[in-house]
Parts: C-alpha cells; structure tokens; sequence
C-alpha cells in the first residue's frame, strides 16, 4: 500500500502564530508530535486535501514544482505573516488529474506564480514538514462535491501514487466543530463553544481512535449538520478514501479549541 | 470642514472575467474580449464616477471572508499581484491602491459603537482580493481615488440571512457616520452578484460568448424582478423580497454589500439608472446606479 501514514489536522493558523498561547499551543505541540511520526516513516510525498481551498468550477491542484511566498490570513492577519515553501509532486500531481474524470470529476492543474496558496495547506507543510523534506500533492475543496466524491478523490490520489511507486502521507487538513467565536475574547481563555459541539467532536474522536471507520462515515453527515463541522467534514472523507476506508485504530495528539470551533490532530494507523 | 456625504451607490459586480475581457496591463492573461456588455456599462458608470468627483471609493467584498468581525483594509499603500484563487487562468493582477485609513478607521470605530465587532487590517503584506480589485478597476480603472475596503463578515451565511442582513444593515449605518463626519464626498459599491447559479465547466475559451447565457430561467426572471423594482425606486419593496430573492436565486446580496451600501444610503426611495445587465459563466450582473447628487439628496462636486 502506498500510504505509510494518514493524519487529520486543524487549518487554522493560530497554533502556527500564537503558540505561546496554552490553548493554541497544546494543539502546535500535538502538531509536531504528528511531524515527527511522519518523519519518522519517511514518505516521499505529502498529499494534502484542504477544506480553505475553496473551488467551484474544477477540482484544483497545484502542479507548479516549487511554489514560495508569504501568505497573510483572511481573517488572523494581526498575527504576522505564514511563509511557505512547497516543492510539489508534479508527476503524481499530473497522474491523479488524468485519472480523475473515471469518478466524473475534472482535474486541473495550477501553474501560476503568487497563486494564494491556502493557510491550511501552509499550516500544515509548516508543522510537518518543516525542512521540506518531503514533496507534495496539494488539492482544493471544490464545494459542490459531497463525502462520497471526496471520498473517491483520495482513493484515487492513493492509487496513483501506487502505480507510481510513492510511499505517501496523506493529510485531511480542516476542523471539527465549527462554532466559532464571533466576538473578541481573550485567547487564554478559548474553549470549545458549547458542550454539543465539544460532545461530538469527543465521540467522533472516540470512534476514530477505536477503529470504527464504519461509523464514523455513517455519522458523518449527522456530526456535520449537528456541530457544524468544517465543510461537512469532507477532508476526513479524502483520507478515509486514501485508506480504503480501513485503519486500525488512532491517535489522538492533541484536541482543543481554534476561537471556539473544534480542532484535532489525529493520526491513523495504517 | 463641511459634512460629508455619501453621493452615490453603485451596484458594482465583481466578475474577474470582466478584467480580463478588458485587457488592461495590470493584468497578465490576454483574451480577444468578452462580455461586452457589462464592460460597457462600466464604461457609462466610469462617467459618472468622473462627474461625482468622489474623494474615496468604498467597496465591500464578498471575497474578504471574515468570521470574527467586520474588517477593513488600513495600510495606506498595498501593492502585489492578486491571483484569483478560483480563476487563476484569466485573472493575475498586479494592484497598486491607496487606502483612506483615517476614513477606514472611523468607519470601525463607528461600527464598534453600534455593537459591530470591527478590526483594522494592518498588515502589508496583505494580498487584497480579487472581488475588491475587478469592482474598484472596473469603476475606476486609473486607481487615483483613495479607497475603503471592507470585509464580507460570513454572519449571513452563519447566521440566518435575516440576522446576518441586520449586521450589514447597522454596518451600513455606521459607515454613513463616519463618512459624515470625515467631510468626504464618498461613493459606495456593492461588490455582488445577482443570481449566483453557474455552470460547473469553463468553456474553451473562456470568453467563447457563444457558450454564456443565464444558467437558469428561474434565477434570470429573478434578476429582471428586481432590477425592475430598483428601476422604479421600490427600494423598500425590493428588500422586503430580498431574503426569497437570495433562497431562491441563490443571490450573492446575501454577502450583505448591496444591504451594507442602500443602509449607507440611508434607503432612499429612488430609481437606479441600469447601466446594463449580463451573464457571467450563467451568473446573473447588473451595474446599477443611485446618484444622489441628481436626485437632490446629495451636494454636486
């Protein structure tokens, strides 16, 4: 099989910008645990599927070998600046755009210099891959597709990187819960924004780390609707079709709040 | 100082297609043209902004998502090149604007004094969006006028329409304020688009127009609804429909600028000039006006 580790991860940027924060940096340090576990196997590509890049017409991916520059948040821009610099697969990139028409979806490449790379995807290549050691494979969230066409994306994004003889990481990058703070608060204080979502997001993370990938897809939609989870969850759905919807059990390396929506690093066994 | 007034809204659709229909050297990618229509209307709006003399360009954009806060760019110059992240293939901008921060600023404080959570954007290495870029090119395309730019706070969508609506409307208000106090002769652009339904694929190329038309008759019979009540200055009429307007249009006036700019405007009941109406990949855009300098509810320059 060619994926030799999975992960789920928050793209918010605060545990990135503010992680002398307690609540923000218990999720950094959870960050870095799932950076070394990946090192620890040494893939050859990171594929990362990030619910921040938005999509409509296509299913997007970058294709540009080395992609660089300083991105500032939306919406966190008093927190500074998130440099990045990604060194993209562009063979496996290339082989999963010419297949993906066989689940009726339309692949394009992006090969275009200051392309707004994404703060989730940077989040993430930032946390785990901090010395670029790796390649990568990077794709959007195109929203008019649902679980199960994000789903048959990440199947076939595993299935490529097999033929091609890749050992991939494939990482969902997106939050859990989606009640967030709309007001000022103190940062110190973040918590989960109330006991529903924070009770979700625990069972779907129970479910995980005990194996239940079954259901965990059966809930999905219910989880997605009741805690309003972060583009109904999809970035779980691309890892769990990298995994053939199978994984032993999880890891839990960190859980806790983003501005009061939900966030967690998981890491599947494989 | 004299007061300042508000002395035009424009509802100034952002499609990046417009842009690169035009040509201009800002922009990287070249086309043979394309939506001729809509860029014509500009074109008549351009004139108005040359009569109007305004001394700020305030735009709110749906493309400058927010979720804590409404945001408003405050560096006085921001520059770089602005890649559409959904349409990098026709729109890769290099900007150059000047902010009016100490008008972006009041406009925050005056938010916050309504119970508006604000913030300042103050970081330079900011890439403004593209939505806040194609609607101030299009009407203004020498980029000599300071602007404002303010964010989309995501509450319509987080929220119910109506609630998110209510945050835009006191926006509105408190925009109105500041501009008052600051002495400005101020125009507001509403950054949005009509009935938002699209096609799901580009044609090839993109500005091929056989291929643009409305993507559904539903959404297109909406548009000419509600042009013809802002035609005929049923301002109140319109936004009473505005909520089935956006269910059933899937309308981008949910993003809350068109609301934003009409509370700034203080709702007048007055018929919009239509600079022209158009398709862009089956989305519904209209470039409208209100002119309250000919309407008497404003001061000529």
């Amino acid at each position: 099989m060619s994926v030799v580790c999975a992960f789920l991860l928050p793209g918010s940027p605060l545990p990135y910008v503010q992680r002398d924060n307690p609540p923000w940096g218990a999720l950094a340090s959870a960050m870095q645990k799932a950076g070394s576990a990946l090192a620890s196997v040494k893939p050859d590509t990171i594929v990362v599927y990030s619910t921040q890049w938005i999509a409509v017409l296509d299913q997007l991916w970058l294709n540009r070998p080395q992609v660089s520059g300083v991105h500032v948040d939306e919406n966190w821009h008093e927190y500074g600046d998130l440099p990045f610099n990604l060194r993209i697969d562009t063979e496996l990139t290339n082989a999963i755009v010419a297949v993906t028409h066989e689940v009726d979806i339309r692949s394009k490449g992006v090969d275009y210099d200051a392309f707004p790379v994404d703060t989730g995807t940077i989040v993430a290549a930032n946390f785990l891959d901090s010395q670029g050691d790796c390649a990568m494979a990077v794709t959007s969230n195109n929203v008019y597709h649902n679980w199960d066409m994000t789903y048959q994306l990440g199947r076939l994004a595993s299935a490529q990187a097999d033929k091609l003889g890749r050992r991939i990481a494939v990482v969902g990058v997106g939050g859990l819960s989606g009640s967030a703070f709309r007001h000022t608060i103190e940062i110190a204080d973040d918590h989960i924004a109330n006991d529903i979502d924070d009770d979700w997001n625990k069972r779907i993370l129970a479910l995980m780390e005990a194996g239940a990938a079954d259901e965990v897809v059966q809930l999905a939609p219910q989880y997605a609707a009741e805690a309003k989870v972060d583009m109904g969850f999809k970035h779980c759905a691309f890892v769990f079709g990298a995994l053939g919807g199978q994984f032993s059990s999880a890891t839990v390396h960190g859980y806790g709040p983003l501005y009061g929506a939900g966030g967690a690093v998981v890491e599947f066994s494989v | 100082m004299s007061k300042g007034e508000i002395v035009a809204g424009f509802l100034a659709p952002h499609p990046p297609h417009l842009v690169f229909g035009e040509n201009p050297p800002q922009n990287e990618p070249r086309s043979q043209g394309g939506w001729e229509q809509l860029r014509w209307a500009y074109e008549r709006a351009r004139q108005s902004i040359d009569e109007l003399k305004p001394d700020v360009l305030m735009v709110h954009s749906p493309h400058w998502i927010t979720q804590q806060g409404h945001h408003f760019l405050g560096v006085k110059d921001l520059g770089g090149k602005s890649v559409d992240p959904i349409f990098p293939n026709i729109f890769r901008y290099q900007f150059d604007l000047e902010v009016d921060v100490e008008l972006a600023e009041a406009c925050a404080a005056e938010g916050a004094k309504v119970g508006l959570t604000t913030k300042m954007m103050r970081n330079p290495n900011f890439r403004v969006d593209y939505g806040t870029i194609t609607t101030l090119h299009m009407i203004r395309p020498q980029w000599d006028i300071p602007v404002v730019g303010i964010s989309a706070n995501n509450s319509p969508y987080y929220l119910s329409t109506e609630e998110g609506l209510g945050e835009m409307d006191l926006l509105g208000k408190a925009t109105r304020a500041a501009v008052e106090a600051s002495g400005r002769r101020a125009v507001v652009l509403a950054s949005n688009t009509l009935c938002h339904y699209h096609f799901s694929r580009e044609p090839e190329p993109p500005e091929d127009m056989s291929q643009e038309h409305p993507q559904n008759m539903a959404g297109y019979l909406w548009d000419m609804r509600m042009i013809e009540l802002w035609r005929a200055g049923k301002i109140k009429e319109s936004f009473d429909l505005l909520p089935q307007f956006i269910e059933e249009a899937f309308a981008e006036v949910k993003s809350g600028a068109f609301t934003w700019m009409f509370a700034a405007m203080n709702y007048p009941e007055l018929a919009g000039e239509l600079h022209g109406y158009g398709t862009v990949i089956g989305t519904g855009n209209a470039v409208m006006e209100w002119n309250l300098v000919k309407a008497g509810l404003a001061q000529a320059a």
